[in-house]
């Protein structure tokens, strides 16, 4: 399929465009993160040795030690200067670098997201085109009912309830814990669900529209056969949005994770997040906040500049 | 058998899981406002002889780990679980509406710098921003409202956005902007009005998400007070004796997942019978 | 052959095979998967400061001198024996010539000069080794085998101090060798080497061969199982099913609905210690009116149904508390438990004293216009919300009105320094009874009651220095009861430490700290 220049120059403009787009807003994102942080009540320093006995004067020493009292333009702009060094600095509750915390966490946090968007991707696109096609009848609202209820059950209440049935009285599955294929059924079931419901509503909605389009009105007056048309045409016209979903809702999986890791004894970044914003060691909290903002500007970016390949209007111009 | 036929307008009575949804709604709220009668001695009786009773006689719903009656404390929780959810919609909204309508009628540079400013906000994870909101707003449902509203609103400005653009390429507005009316004005007179029918219906299926998310920080002890008969707190108190008493959890969980889908539900039927 | 040859050699053949049957015996070797609950990720004990860490790391690395709880002494460890001198600022330590780290280095004085050297610099930000070892000045390197410490005030503590996990001694070669990433590569001299750790994931322990330079209180001299995997389960729900399911072993912290269940489950048992330390008590703000009349806190003491809580929150898994120490620590004065028996009579009798009546009929006591309200700030661990409210609803009954919320750890301590609150509970462990100085000298941290007396303060202090077990014991003796005369805490209960124990495994023991278990004398029955 060749591709006239013009398509490439406009392709090439996009990318550039959205690139910088893409590096601006993590310049705020990480800003944001700066600065809200450190309007959290609490010192930090006092938390983390209060209970062992250190004298006022040590949590002074400890504070500036940790540079908590330095004047905010130079903490900003060291915080900035080592960001585009990649050094994310050191947990103050643990001593290491921040950057090696993050990539521990990120095998096991990618596995369930990935695992998890799967699940949710299959379940929502299948409900979704299922309660489009059939729509008004009891197909419709039973399809999207199930799509809706996976957005609307707690995770922390299905993913308990899924083990007690499924580990404990079936002993089907493993319940906790980390290390293989068995063990990745329960929670990314139980996260694809969740996920698989707004995704259902974007492709119904989307499946729904293409359905009364001339161009199905063409292709079944040419005599093929209904199933082909809606899997062939139809499908196509809904991965689009599907996945265009799937990665607004990348963040969604990281933060669902939170709930669902803790649930199902799994390690994630998810955990690392709430039990360094709990005891306010803020270098993982802005560590984990900031892998999970260039994440999701990656993703999108990746869905933006796909959705743009597939464009058909791009592909008209070749 | 197979609709080939776009989208079109299904009138309200059409449509049977909305009625239904609508109707479930409205009994929650029905309940809410007849707490006091229905509920006299409020929900917060402790009684440490009677915890953890089964469904039955004098606690139709049984009773939770402190010995308070679980219908009770559902029906008066619903004044707690509506309040944080209108809140924290009102904040969402509250944010949402005018930098989406701003960036989506206004256009060019306004809109590029509102918008990356809600991608910024986007990038992190709902639960996240909302933890952290709290973190620096402290605890109570005030709190908690506003942090799950903040987390709730760029999304909602995103929408009000694309929304806005679409009312904007229509004819009349840009007879509009021919004429020579200011653009804010257009934006107020012209598009938000025939934007709100879809701002509302999306702002239904917002407080399934606003409802969950509160619950969830409720779960991770950073919410309401201890005590508060929150339907997303009781869930996580009762949660722990799930397997010895399972109605101190179920009936909570039950109540929250039923009315965060039937919002849902209803919004998105809403939609559908708007569509022109 | 003779018969009596073959009557031997019979015998013998059948000793041989009864020994080797193992019937009921446990079998050395095998595996166990322990359940921890917190997920830290960092667990260097020199530098961190939960407890969660010294679970595992108890096995692998030895201390100077350890606690025996039946004698409340000390016992060898790596050191043989020791001396205090020159008015118990120096301590010297001869420590024993066979023990080598698990990286066959030598273990020697230098070795421990270096450990506590790496704990008191700065640059280590030690979070709970350093303030252990108090007015700690400087270690002496005597010869290759002599260590002395000085200190630049006597210290009680500090025997405790040496014998746990946090001073623990790590090999100066693999510090030096892997720098920050140490956490991830342990080595000490317990009977247990440190063999993988997956943060958040699992951490792995193996058995250590050369090991057989145990402290007495071992029941062996090396470590009965081949393996040991500890895994992390935050959440309190999902502990017993991971339990049940075989999933783990041993799971510690289990919720009390959950022990009870268990324990009439043929297949597990329940092992149930309670670690020493400060119990679960609501500090009261003796600054602040109304609390800062003593009337109105001996009136919220006496209103308060400790047993009711017991049984409502922990189904009576754990004993109700008295006093600012739980039952099993050092220095426990029985006396505090006759003091505020549940009786809400005198509690009514004291507030209409004190001028709080409930004059307009709300149900909530008032005292010139102004409603007899208090504010509680509560965190949201350790059954503080939940007791929480059952007292505040035993509080209500009295017309006593509580206004309760929850805030994180670090905000608690800026709202108890700066005194906003009325109550504020807190518990806290400790082995040794120099833990009341933290929170009942008037210069303490945890300070939150704001109590300001000078005959506490001294006594605390005394008790921090003197090295004589009567002498303390007499001083904390005091102190317990000054606390409780003045009516600055309301106890609630002892911490207990449920732990789920599979039947499968045996020997499973916990040292006088309650929460680290001696793992060289756990084994796992044939299956």
């Amino acid at each position: 399929m060749a591709r006239s220049r013009c398509a490439s120059l406009y392709i090439g403009r996009y990318m550039g465009q959205r690139l910088l787009q893409a590096a601006f807003v993590l310049w705020l994102a990480s800003t944001l993160v700066f600065f809200a942080l450190l309007l959290t009540p609490g010192d930090p320093a006092q938390a983390l040795l209060a209970a062992s006995g250190a004298t006022p004067e040590e949590v002074i020493e400890r504070r500036a030690q940790l540079g908590l009292d330095d004047p905010l333009p130079l903490q900003y702009t060291r915080y900035l200067m080592d960001l585009a060094r990649g050094d994310l600095g050191y947990s103050w509750l643990h001593g290491r670098s921040v950057r090696h915390m993050i990539l521990e966490q990120l095998p096991p946090t990618a596995e369930l997201a990935v695992a998890a968007t799967a699940v949710g991707v299959v379940l929502g696109l299948g409900l979704g085109v299922l309660a489009a096609v059939y729509r008004s009848t009891w197909l419709d609202a039973a399809a999207t009912t199930v799509a809706v209820l996976g957005l609307s059950t707690p995770t922390y209440w299905s993913g308990l309830l899924a083990i007690l049935f499924f580990s404990l009285r079936l002993r089907w599955l493993p319940s906790v814990g980390e290390g293989g294929l068995r063990h990745l059924v329960l929670p990314s079931l139980v996260l694809g669900f969740a996920l698989s419901g707004s995704i259902a509503r974007m492709v119904r909605s989307r499946v729904a529209e293409v359905m009364g389009t001339p161009f199905v009105l063409a292709a079944r007056a040419r005599g093929i056969p209904s199933r082909r048309v809606i899997f062939i045409h139809v499908l196509r016209a809904a991965v689009g949005p599907a996945l265009a979903v799937t990665a607004l809702q990348f963040g969604f999986l990281l933060g669902g994770a939170v709930v669902t890791e803790s649930v199902f004894a799994r390690p994630g970044l998810g955990r690392l997040a709430v039990e360094a914003i709990i005891w306010q060691d803020l270098p993982v909290v802005r560590g984990v906040a900031l892998v999970g903002a260039l994440a999701y500007v990656l993703v999108n970016l990746a869905s933006d500049l796909a959705q743009a390949w597939l464009d058909p209007r791009l592909r008209a111009l070749a | 058998m197979i609709v080939w036929a776009a989208p079109a307008h299904r009138p309200l009575l059409r449509q049977p899981m909305t009625l239904l949804a609508l109707a479930w709604l409205g009994l929650v709220a029905l309940g809410v406002l007849l707490a006091p009668r229905l509920a006299p001695a409020g929900p917060s009786i402790v009684d440490p002889a009677h915890v953890l009773l089964p469904p039955g006689q004098g606690n139709p719903l049984g009773t939770d780990f402190l010995g308070r009656d679980i219908l009770a404390r559902l029906l008066w929780g619903g004044r707690w679980t509506l309040r944080m959810g209108a809140l924290a919609l009102m904040a969402a909204v509250g944010l949402g509406l005018p930098v989406g309508l701003a960036a989506g009628s206004l256009g060019g540079r306004t809109d590029a710098v509102l918008m990356r400013l809600v991608d910024a906000l986007l990038a992190f994870p709902g639960l996240l921003l909302a933890l952290a909101a709290v973190a620096i707003l402290g605890t109570g449902l005030t709190a908690v409202a506003m942090a799950v509203g903040l987390a709730a609103a760029p999304p909602y400005a995103r929408v009000v956005r694309s929304i806005a653009l679409e009312v904007r390429g229509q004819p009349y507005v840009e007879a509009a902007r021919a004429v020579g009316c200011s653009p804010w004005r257009i934006a107020v007179r012209h598009i938000l009005p025939n934007a709100l029918p879809s701002l509302i219906a999306f702002a239904a299926t917002q407080l399934g998400w606003i409802l969950l998310n509160g619950a969830a920080l409720n779960f991770l002890g950073l919410g309401v007070p201890p005590g508060t008969p929150e339907w997303g707190l009781m869930l996580a108190d009762g949660r722990g004796y799930l397997r010895d008493a399972p109605w101190a959890s179920v009936f909570p969980g039950l109540a929250l997942t039923l009315t965060v889908l039937a919002a849902n539900l209803a919004g998105d039927g809403l939609q559908e019978a708007l569509q022109p | 052959m003779t018969k009596r040859s073959y009557a031997i050699l019979f015998l013998s053949l059948v000793s041989l095979l009864v020994s080797q049957s193992g019937c009921g015996a446990p079998a050395a070797g095998g595996r166990l998967v322990y359940g921890l609950t917190l997920s830290p990720s960092g667990i260097d004990p020199h530098i961190n400061a939960s407890s969660e860490l010294g679970i595992p790391l108890t096995s692998v690395y030895d201390t100077l001198v350890y606690y025996d709880p039946a004698t409340q002494n000390f016992v060898p460890g790596l050191a043989k024996r020791w001396e205090v001198s020159d008015g118990a600022l120096v301590y010297t330590f001869y420590l024993r010539q066979d023990v080598t780290f698990h990286d066959d280095t030598p273990f020697n004085a230098e070795a421990v000069r270096f450990n506590l050297e790496r704990i008191t610099s700065p640059d280590l930000a030690s979070q709970k080794a350093r303030f252990m070892l108090g007015p700690y000045e400087r270690t002496e390197v005597v010869d290759e085998y002599t260590a002395r410490i000085y200190l630049s005030e006597p210290f009680a503590p500090l025997l405790d101090a040496l014998s746990q996990v946090y001073l623990g001694m790590a090999s100066p070669a693999a510090v030096e060798k892997w720098g920050d990433e140490y956490q991830l590569h342990q080595v000490g001299t317990g009977p247990f080497t440190f063999a993988e750790y997956v943060p958040g994931d699992r951490l792995l322990l193996r058995r250590n061969p050369d090991y057989d330079w145990g402290p007495s209180l071992y029941e062996h001299d090396a470590a009965q199982v081949d393996e040991i995997e500890f895994r992390f389960f935050t959440d309190p729900a999902t502990r017993s099913p991971a339990l049940e399911t075989g999933e783990a072993d041993v799971m510690g912290e289990i919720p009390p609905q959950d022990a009870a269940r268990l324990e009439t489950n043929d297949d597990f048992r329940v092992e149930a210690v309670a670690p020493p330390g400060v119990p679960l008590m609501f500090l009261l703000n003796t600054t602040r009116a109304p609390l800062d009349d003593i009337s109105v806190r001996q009136a919220l003491l006496y209103a308060t149904d400790r047993s009711a809580i017991a049984s409502a929150v922990f189904h009576d898994t754990s004993p109700a508390a008295y006093g600012p120490l739980t039952a099993g620590t050092l220095g426990y004065d029985p006396a505090v438990q006759g003091y505020y028996a549940h009786d809400p009579a005198r509690a009514a009798a004291l507030l209409e004293e004190a001028g709080w009546t409930d004059s307009d009929g709300d149900g909530l006591r008032d005292r010139e216009g102004e409603p007899l309200m208090l504010d509680l700030y509560l965190m949201g661990w350790g059954y503080m919300p939940e007791v929480g409210q059952l007292l505040a609803a035993q509080w209500m009954e009295l017309g006593i009105g509580v206004n309760s919320q929850i805030v994180s750890y670090p905000e608690a301590l800026e709202v108890g320094g700066e005194g906003r609150h009325h109550l504020m509970p807190f518990s806290l462990s400790s082995s040794d009874p120099d833990l009341l100085r933290k929170f009942f000298h008037s210069q303490a941290t945890f300070n939150w009651a704001k109590v300001n007396d000078p005959e506490l303060d001294a006594w605390l202090e005394e008790a921090a220095r003197a090295s004589d077990h009567t002498q303390r014991a007499v001083l904390y003796s005091s102190v317990q009861q000054r606390v409780m005369e003045q009516a600055l805490i309301i106890p609630i209960r002892d911490y207990v430490n449920l732990n789920g124990v599979s039947n499968h495994v045996e020997g499973l023991r916990f040292d006088g700290r309650g929460w680290f278990p001696w793992l060289i004398d756990v084994t796992v029955k044939a299956q």
